[in-house]
């Protein structure tokens, strides 16, 4: 519990995220009901749940893609102005009509001059270890070369805030391994605040400063988590915690158990 | 910066890839030539030893022979020109209207709501049941044709771009949105090439359509044209012109065809189905 999570850059650069008594229905079914939630900038925090606990919900609101919430939602940038999030889905969703350097520049906009815009996105691409790909079309990579694209295709537009909704649950697992040490780096390379929608508690834990899991539309557990980086699975700490969070989610089980026979 | 233009290089490699495998004849290539040579070949041979009278089919020969006639005489080139410039305004003037009506009936349910049934309604029509209609509205002139073949395009290419814009993946168009793609930008780098397969479909229809009718209404209401030629030339008992008109409607389709087949190849290249090698 001694050891300090390393962020040289904490507040930088990351934006702040304040969800202040967060309610959102879908009909008469209340998904999230009063949600409290504090990011600190350039913080990593993780969201875990059970499938239908609504933590995908908060993501939606907090990515700007659904505004029909009650409750107010602050994301402030250390530059004083408000700032787009910027989103990695499950699924890559790159253009299959598109280049895949022309994919990454999509992510800077609509106004970005062509020229520029390509010389950002080779620096992205070869940031995700991609650089000499830009040529292909998407169909011809591998499910996590994809969504390396989609990561650089993120980051491309040096946002303060990424949103990331399980964009590592399709990945086999050494893949999956792999690109969690690589939104790791950049992460730590460039200071945005993150906020990791995941089911994968391990994943969750070593990657975030903070997890929250959210049970029945409402946060039940925030954690500090204190480990070093880069993180050892193995460690004992970290199977500690990695069953207590487990035990926690599981419990959140129970109150649905009425379906089970 | 280098890597960058051998990307574009490496693009535009691929197209012309796609023109070049297109025109060249392997082995291979020379497949699906094989039946309509053999055909070629069996009715020479029974028109040659008179198993077939020329008045019911003249040989290949001869009906060579008309083609070389009719081309030195210029009839078949001013009448075949005829023929395809109305082809193509009605296909560009059918094209362009419906092109429109699907793009709006795509994108917005107010529009939808407001034309759809009409068209659907109209499009139960046949379009050549329209013909005498038609030559009582217009006559014979060329506004009759111009009318048909709009009338017939119209609907394949409606309904397949109305149905390529309505099914764009709804998660590349979030995606677009989160990204600050709005508008006509939107439309440009995610609706559009979302929906051209099925709009390129539409065309290859309406291609098919476009001939139909303008040989049907060549045929009934013309004083010029193929259609027109080979109705004179029925009059006349001359079966080789004929037999030639026919041809040429076949190898007019297989053109048409042909060239919606290499916009395919060029715009379609990122689409597994549409790349080098894979033959629809």
């Amino acid at each position: 519990m001694s050891a300090v999570a390393f962020k040289p850059n904490q507040g930088e650069r990351g934006a702040s995220v304040v969800l202040r008594h967060i309610t959102r229905s879908f009909g008469t079914n209340a998904v999230l009901e009063g949600v409290d939630l504090e990011v600190k900038p350039g913080e990593f925090v993780a969201i875990v749940g059970q499938s239908g606990s609504g933590k995908s919900t908060l993501l939606r609101i907090i990515a700007g893609l659904d505004d029909a919430y009650e409750g107010s939602l602050t994301i402030g940038s250390m530059k004083g102005q408000k700032t787009a999030a910027r989103i990695m889905y499950q699924e890559p969703r790159l253009l299959p009509w598109a280049s895949v350097i022309d994919n990454v520049a999509f992510g800077l906009g609509p106004q970005a001059s062509r020229h520029q815009a390509f010389a950002q996105a080779r620096v992205a691409l070869d940031a995700v270890g991609l650089g000499d790909r830009g040529g292909e079309w998407p169909e011809v990579l591998s499910g996590g070369q994809k969504q390396r694209v989609a990561l650089a295709r993120a980051l491309v537009s040096k946002p303060d805030l990424l949103v990331l909704d399980e964009p590592l649950g399709a990945l086999d697992a050494l893949t999956r391994i792999g690109m969690q040490s690589l939104l790791e780096r950049v992460w730590l390379e460039q200071g945005f605040t993150a906020i990791l929608v995941t089911h994968d508690v391990a994943e969750a834990l070593t990657l975030a400063d903070r997890v929250v899991l959210i049970e029945n539309g409402q946060i039940a557990l925030d954690l500090a988590i204190p480990f070093d980086r880069p993180r050892r699975r193995g460690a004992v700490r970290f199977g500690e915690l990695e069953d207590q969070l487990l035990t926690a989610l599981l419990k959140s089980k129970s109150k649905t158990e009425e379906y089970v026979i | 910066m280098s890597e960058l233009t051998l990307g574009a290089v490496r693009h535009v490699n691929r197209k012309s890839g796609a023109l070049a495998s297109f025109f060249r004849i392997s082995p291979k290539g020379l497949i699906p030539w094989l039946l309509p040579l053999g055909i070629l070949v069996v009715w020479q041979a029974s028109a040659s030893f008179g198993a077939l009278p020329p008045s019911i089919l003249p040989a290949p020969f001869d009906v060579a022979k008309a083609a070389w006639r009719l081309l030195l005489s210029g009839e078949l080139i001013a009448n075949a020109a005829i023929s395809f410039r109305r082809a193509i305004s009605g296909l560009v003037v059918g094209g362009s209207i419906a092109f429109l009506f699907g793009l709006s009936n795509g994108l917005s349910r107010l529009s939808e709501r407001s034309t759809d049934t009409t068209i659907q309604m109209v499009r139960n029509i046949p379009n050549l049941a329209l013909i005498p209609l038609v030559i009582l509205w217009f006559g014979i002139g060329e506004e009759a044709k111009l009318f048909l073949v709009s009338f017939g395009v119209f609907f394949p290419i409606y309904i397949n771009t109305f149905h390529g814009i309505r099914t764009v993946d709804p998660q590349l168009v979030e995606m677009a949105r989160s990204y600050g793609f709005k508008g006509f930008e939107l439309f440009r780098r995610v609706i559009l090439p979302g929906a051209l397969p099925s709009i390129l479909v539409g065309l290859r229809y309406a291609l098919g359509i476009m001939w139909l009718t303008l040989i049907v209404a060549e045929t009934i209401a013309a004083q010029s044209g193929l259609g027109y030629m080979a109705m004179s030339a029925r009059e006349f008992m001359q079966t080789d012109v004929v037999v030639l008109a026919i041809l040429i409607y076949a190898l007019l389709g297989k053109l048409a065809d042909g060239s919606v087949r290499i916009i395919e190849r060029v715009t379609l290249s990122w689409h597994p189905a549409y790349r080098k090698g894979a033959r629809l």
